[in-house]
């Protein structure tokens, strides 16, 4: 059997149509995720910075709560002197690091609330994220 | 003494030869030639075409000595590609050799390689216009995706007799994309079209190169189970490759596993095309069917592109669809050189391996697809 009675005969039609919507759709499928990966991957990240904004938000409308989180606030030194702080301990480290590895040497200092005071910093944009896990410090936002 | 004499004569390659064995050792010799002085495709056509002057040498049939005589060391070797073991090694390597952080930058691209792969079902359609079995059909279909394993996995499938012809047909025009390739391109496209210059893509983290396999692996083979000994061992291997623990497996896929099924895939296929087995109408038909096949492939990525241009703010370079087709990275070459002839300073390199590397995951959807319609 041959020419177009053979492609009916075979379901040719309907084969091929099938076959390449079907693989259109895996493709744009797997282009529309792929797409998104980056962005979910950016707010798991930054999720800390996130849950941050929100509990202030909730801490806005609860004026109790805020009051109760002043005098955490008030030990700390500014991100200027936390920057005069840190910044001989991020000198002794090779660039980008990890924040454990601050955290470690701070800890050694026996430097007050390390946790919060790297927490600042990073908030502050003076550790800036590489997206890989490691941090750099930026001189110019440390100035 | 005169009769021992002539009875070692009659048992020489030289006494049994026949003119089909000749012609084909003239192919293997012109396999060579492209391989080593054109320097195309020089990994798979020397193979190959050592294989088809070994698998063309005449002998005394039932000694066990060609490669479909069932006891034989070559058709032990053969094996390997008739139940699909050496392309699914090849695509283990690929995965490993493969960076997909480009496709990842824009993924946009990766329509442009479902495009091509129209080529294949373009191609389905005119090898049943011309008669041949729904199951031949489809295997002749799969030379479009220009991906030699691929082809040779669904034929070995499919159609287990026609692997050498359609396995040459595929190598041979991969081979011949700097050939066949450019002339289209500059069909399909204006100058202002060729001048287009793509956006740097952004930065891809090491956390998207690994979440890639995993998320391309399950929605790939989820949609077309078939596909999985290829796309499963694909993206394995670039999971060893990005996850950074393993260099060692990632570095021994991408070298020594990848070479060695490379060359006794080619070796093997070369020898499969036995001049007697080989020179039939069926495998003239085969490589015409094949050279559409390819063409519309092209210029179905060509087309696509300069549509998705009608919809898009930031235009891209049609060129980029030629490269949808899967011969890594030949046709992403042949974009850049393309582009770069019209202007020097436009690189589209990295963007062609964007739509090449798409190329190799839908034609091996488009194979686990036609297999699945013959389940």
């Amino acid at each position: 059997m041959f020419g177009f009675e053979n492609i009916t005969a075979n379901n040719g039609w309907a084969m091929a149509v099938v076959g390449a919507s079907t693989v259109f759709l895996g493709l744009v499928i797997l282009s529309f995720v792929i797409s998104q990966v980056h962005k979910i991957l950016k707010l798991w990240e930054e999720r800390d910075e996130f849950l941050n904004r929100h509990k202030k938000q909730a801490q806005i409308e609860e004026p109790k709560k805020i009051k109760a989180s002043v005098p955490i606030q008030r030990h700390l030194p500014t991100v200027t002197d936390l920057t005069s702080i840190y910044r001989p301990l991020v000198e002794q480290l090779k660039q980008p690091f990890d924040l454990l590895q601050l955290f470690e040497i701070s800890n050694k200092m026996d430097l007050p609330h390390p946790h919060l005071s790297i927490k600042y910093l990073q908030q502050a944009g003076v550790l800036v994220p590489q997206g890989d896990g490691t941090f750099t410090w930026d001189n110019q936002k440390a100035n | 003494m005169f009769d021992l004499f002539y009875q070692f004569l009659s048992n020489t390659g030289y006494f049994l030869a026949d003119y089909r064995q000749i012609i084909m050792i003239f192919v293997g010799c012109i396999f060579l030639y492209l391989g080593t002085a054109k320097k195309y495709e020089p990994l798979l056509l020397v193979p190959i075409g050592f294989g088809i002057l070994v698998g063309n040498v005449p002998f005394f049939k039932g000694f066990g000595i060609g490669i479909y005589e069932t006891n034989s060391v070559l058709h032990y070797l053969y094996f390997g590609v008739t139940t699909g073991v050496y392309p699914s090694i090849v695509f283990l390597g690929l995965g490993a050799m493969t960076d997909f952080s480009s496709l990842l930058a824009q993924p946009k691209l990766m329509l442009l390689g479902a495009a091509a792969q129209m080529g294949i079902y373009f191609t389905l359609l005119g090898a049943l216009f011309f008669g041949f079995l729904p199951r031949e059909a489809a295997s002749i279909a799969i030379i479009g995706g220009a991906d030699g394993p691929t082809s040779i996995f669904l034929t070995a499938k499919l159609a287990p007799h026609l692997i050498g012809p359609i396995a040459i047909a595929a190598y041979s025009y991969m081979a011949l994309i700097p050939v066949i390739q450019p002339p289209i391109m500059r069909l399909l496209t204006t100058r202002q079209e060729r001048l287009i210059r793509m956006p740097p893509g952004r930065e891809v983290s090491r956390k998207e190169l690994m979440i890639f396999p995993v998320v391309g692996v399950l929605l790939c083979c989820f949609l077309a189970p078939t596909a999985l000994p290829l796309l499963g061992m694909l993206f394995l291997g670039n999971f060893l490759k990005e996850c950074g623990v393993v260099n060692r497996l990632a570095n021994t896929a991408q070298s020594a596993i990848i070479d060695t099924a490379t060359i006794f895939l080619g070796f093997t296929v070369g020898c499969s095309t036995q001049g007697d087995v080989f020179l039939t109408p069926k495998s003239l038909g085969i490589f015409l069917l094949g050279a559409v096949a390819f063409s519309i492939a092209t210029a179905s990525g060509v087309i696509f592109g300069k549509i998705m241009n009608l919809f898009l703010k930031e235009k891209i370079n049609p060129l980029l669809g030629a490269a949808g087709v899967s011969a890594v990275p030949g046709s992403a070459r042949e974009v850049h050189l393309t582009g770069l002839k019209e202007d020097p300073t436009n690189f589209l390199l990295m963007h062609g391996m964007a739509c090449n590397s798409s190329g190799v995951i839908g034609s091996a959807i488009c194979a686990g697809i036609l297999w699945s319609f013959f389940i």
